[in-house]
């Protein structure tokens, strides 16, 4: 699709939640394409890469979610940590218990600011990140690893899904066309370890190679409860269950390099592409949960 | 679709298409062609505008989506034909050369010295703008001698 074909969708702005999910309901109903737009930042890339458009075939009408102020809001309720699905990776930096304040939730904050660059980071979304289904998500490796969930509505009622179950293969999910993500929920350990490394081709503007999102507590020397979230190395954002089970089956000083390099081996399915190679990638995705579970005490 | 649209101070009333690139407006009907198009898919920053107060790039943005918002581009640094204060460090320093990224260099450095500061380092509030003249040094410094001389005037004088 050329950039002057862009201009021929259809688009509104609504006021409320309410009306987004009717008109969604509604166009499902009568076999119309509907595109939920918060900040853009892939969805207008990839209709500038899309062949040309056909005439008179219908093009969805665009549904413009950046703006409406109730999925952008952004609480904590005792150890529960509320994020709207449009709320901004800016937004998450600037929060006063993500990148500022107490930091109780820093990773999410570590992460946006290695997510694209200042311009990115002011239009992107948590939401839109899930939504797209990349497996390169950043947010979505940092989400995972809080074992967060995700909280979805229509006209219907609204679910609670949790990340872990969310994607169901390559750009594909649960979400039903008449639904959007509104919200995350995070219930934060009162204290924790976290971890975010992310490798690319340079320190802003990159999309990841190999990223890792981890969460851990520890407590007299094992591990009671870790949440990784990996990107680039699956068709979905890995969640690395045989390595959580492995990281949680032995005190710290027990776990071996080798048995935990078995793990990870066993979660990831890298592909070569053209950011990276197969087996580039199934090497950094040892080194860097091998660095997290150093970091944590395991001599590894 | 008529929409509405404040830029650099000037509320504008411009008839576009609400999918059309907010680029594609700022440098067709409304005439303001110093925000330049680089790459076309966020990764070089020539487009970089304000939006609100926030970096942006302008090739990612719907203009339906900035009705009623407020917009800063180049043109609206300099007051007249009197450049700012950062402007004119660019000019002093070297800090253009080729000149297509400096309409992005000038808005990020804008936003850096306005509201980032907090939040990023000099060099990390222009990551997402691009140089291919490698001239990020004489950029860095332009900024640098732009935050001095803003000190001085604010304070009279500098490390006494």
């Amino acid at each position: 699709m050329a950039i002057t074909d862009l201009e021929l969708h259809s688009f509104v702005r609504l006021p409320t939640i309410a009306d987004v999910l009717q008109t969604l309901a509604d166009r499902h109903a009568a076999s119309q394409k509907t595109v939920v737009l918060a900040g853009g930042t892939d969805w207008v890339v990839e209709q500038e890469m899309a062949p040309p458009h056909k005439p008179g075939a219908e093009l969805p009408m665009v549904v413009d979610i950046s703006r409406l102020s109730d999925l952008q809001t952004i609480h904590l309720n005792g150890n529960l940590l509320t994020i709207g699905a449009a709320a901004t990776y800016l937004q998450l930096r600037r929060h006063p218990h993500i990148g500022m304040g107490d930091k109780r939730a820093a990773l999410l904050a570590r992460m946006a600011q290695d997510l694209g660059a200042l311009q990115i980071q002011a239009r992107g979304t948590l939401g839109g990140n899930l939504a797209t289904g990349s497996p390169a998500a950043d947010g979505v490796a940092a989400l995972m690893a809080y074992d967060a969930s995700v909280v979805l509505q229509s006209v219907r009622g609204e679910r609670t899904v949790p990340i872990t179950e969310f994607q169901t293969g390559y750009k594909k999910s649960v979400r039903a066309p008449d639904e959007i993500i509104t919200q995350f929920q995070i219930s934060l350990p009162t204290h924790y370890n976290w971890y975010w490394r992310k490798v690319g081709t340079r320190r802003a503007q990159a999309i990841s190679k190999v990223a890792l999102a981890g969460v851990a507590v520890v407590e007299s020397g094992q591990i009671q409860r870790i949440g990784l979230g990996m990107a680039s190395v699956a068709p979905v954002t890995a969640a690395l269950r045989n390595t959580r089970s492995y990281l949680c089956s032995a005190p710290l000083h027990k776990l071996t390099g080798a048995e935990l390099d078995a793990a990870v081996n066993s979660d990831c399915s890298p592909i070569d592409d053209v950011r990276s190679t197969r087996q580039y990638r199934a090497h950094c995705a040892r080194v860097v949960v091998r660095e997290f579970a150093r970091s944590l005490g395991a001599p590894v | 679709m008529n929409l509405t649209l404040t830029i650099n101070g000037t509320v504008h009333h411009v008839e576009a298409s609400p999918t059309a690139r907010l680029l594609d407006v700022l440098r067709g009907p409304l005439g303001l062609t110093g925000s330049k198009e680089g790459c076309g898919e966020g990764e070089c920053g020539a487009c970089t505008v304000l939006l609100d107060g926030d970096p942006v790039n302008a090739c990612l943005v719907l203009v339906g989506q900035c009705e009623g918002r407020s917009i800063l581009t180049v043109e609206g640094l300099a007051h007249g034909q009197t450049l700012s204060p950062l402007q004119q460090a660019f000019v002093g320093h070297g800090g253009a050369q080729c000149g297509i990224c400096t309409p992005g260099m000038l808005i990020s450095a804008h936003a850096y010295e306005k509201s980032t500061k907090s939040l990023v380092t000099l060099r990390e509030s222009i990551a997402g703008n691009i140089c291919r003249c490698t001239g990020y040094q004489r950029i860095v410094d332009s900024i640098t001698q732009a935050e001095h001389e803003d000190r001085v005037q604010t304070f009279g004088t500098v490390g006494s």
